[in-house]
């Protein structure tokens, strides 16, 4: 099988992942729950991957580092946790439903919501951000990656924009953590959310949020934290105020091998080989006939390893399928929880086929890929 | 459409789990239905990205074993092959 859906997870793990959740999984007892040495190995677990990932996001303190089950967790905490009602907040229509549903669900209750509009490349312009602006406008929330034309944000620039109005800036990092530079200071991230099991390269279950010191987040739960049995309310002090219940040790643990994978090896190196890849793929099967591919593909920019694509008006299910079952080629078809992006894009009838890369993918499944399409788009 | 024309029949579900349930019941009741995704034309706002693809000649089992078993689906939908009509394959 050549799986080229690394968008959605990437399958194909550095085996340290493997061995260390497989060793967590016989060592670990419950982080911060006593300190006997079973619980005192998976305490340690916990901490060495806040530091690390500290270290790797420039945050102020390991302390600011929350874990989460996901990135959906993480942009739930993030949204609920800093709006109220009578707030304004402004998002853009790359977003995923991870974003815009919590936003929506805000929106009911009280909360101003306006978006910063796609072109038809699904690119934004960054002056409709301050345009937006309003008296009682608290926050931006926006992606560093489409997820599904792979175009990128320049996170860097809105944070700009953000810091000077003094509005709280939330970023889904999703696509772009663990290939792409992230810092938060130099980039004026006060919550940066993330997801473990993508460019990360951990377990699912596994994500977070990296959280700008002296910014409260109220919490989505509470209940259960190891420490302040006797009091009524959950505790304050980071990051105990945004985690509530048993962590996910086991998973962290392959989440801490894969951070160090990715030091090892270098995130340059990773983007430049997934790159490749993905270039190698555009130019294989770009002037195909019938083929359409959606997104920016300026070469001067950079981008995340995505190539999405329709042939003529086949429903994007079927040629999904049938790259499936013939040709053992695992994609994405449909609307990808990107329901404005497909809206911008024209293509909520007949939906895209997503090709996500990886640097675990070769230069060989990249060809058969492309020798695929040229025969789902030359066949009588 | 043409007479000749072969249609696929796709159940449609609200969610995987539902798709997941029907699969297993209609394996035991010996009716052969592959996962497959869901066009997007019969998709539809409800129904989720996961199908099973049926033969048209067990159309008929198929809702027997699904009123037999009280199992929930979405839809069931015909659908003209767009690509290489003779390409089904099933579990």
């Amino acid at each position: 099988m050549i799986y080229l859906d690394n968008a959605a997870t990437t399958m194909k793990k550095p085996q340290e992942v493997v061995d260390a959740v497989v060793h967590a999984m016989g060592s670990l007892g419950n982080a911060g729950r006593g300190v006997h040495s079973a619980s005192l190995e998976s305490s340690r677990t916990v901490f060495d991957t806040r530091e690390r990932l500290a270290a790797f996001f420039h945050a102020d303190s390991p302390k600011q580092i929350v874990f989460t089950s996901n990135s959906t967790e993480a942009l739930n905490t993030a949204v609920k946790g800093v709006l109220n009602p009578g707030d304004h907040v402004i998002t853009t229509m790359l977003e995923h439903n991870s974003v815009l549903r919590p936003l929506y669900e805000l929106e009911r209750a009280g909360v101003e919501l306006s978006f910063v509009q796609s072109s038809r490349q699904g690119t934004v312009d960054y002056e409709d951000f301050e345009k937006e602006i309003r008296e009682n406008t608290k926050a931006i929330v926006c992606t560093h990656g489409s997820n599904l034309t792979g175009n990128l944000v320049d996170i860097k620039r809105v944070g700009e924009i953000a810091k000077k109005h003094d509005l709280i800036f939330i970023v889904d990092a999703s696509q772009t953590a663990g290939v792409f530079p992230i810092d938060v200071k130099d980039m004026h991230v006060d919550i940066l959310c993330f997801t473990g099991h993508k460019g990360l390269l951990g377990p699912q279950g596994t994500g977070g949020m990296c959280v700008r010191e002296g910014l409260v987040v109220r919490p989505l739960k509470t209940g259960g934290s190891g420490v302040q049995t006797y009091s009524k309310t959950h505790p304050v002090e980071m990051p105990t105020a945004l985690e509530a219940g048993t962590l996910n040790g086991h998973g962290l643990a392959g989440l801490d091998a894969a951070v160090q994978y990715l030091e090892k090896k270098g995130i340059d190196e990773i983007r430049r080989e997934e790159q490749h890849l993905m270039w190698r793929f555009y130019d294989g099967v770009k002037d195909l006939p019938g083929v359409k591919i959606y997104g920016d593909f300026d070469r001067s920019q950079e981008r995340c390893a995505i190539v999405t694509l329709n042939i003529g008006d086949y429903d994007s299910s079927e040629v999904s399928d049938e790259l499936s079952m013939t040709y053992e080629i695992s994609t994405r078809p449909g609307a990808h929880c990107a329901p404005l992006m497909h809206e911008a894009l024209g293509t909520v009838e007949q939906g895209a086929v997503r090709f996500s890369f990886s640097h675990f993918n070769t230069e060989a499944e990249i060809d058969e890929a492309v020798r695929a399409l040229r025969e789902l788009t030359t066949e009588e | 459409m043409s007479e000749n024309e072969e249609l696929n029949y796709y159940i449609l579900f609200a969610n995987y789990t539902q798709g997941l349930l029907l699969q297993e019941i209609l394996k035991k009741d010996g009716i052969s239905a592959r996962i497959a995704p869901a066009p997007r034309s019969i998709q539809g706002e409800l129904s989720c990205g996961m199908s099973l693809l049926v033969r048209q000649e067990d159309i008929d089992g198929v809702r027997e074993s699904i009123e037999r078993n009280h199992a929930e689906y979405h839809e069931i939908v015909s659908l003209p092959c767009q690509i290489r009509p003779h390409r089904n394959k099933f579990c």
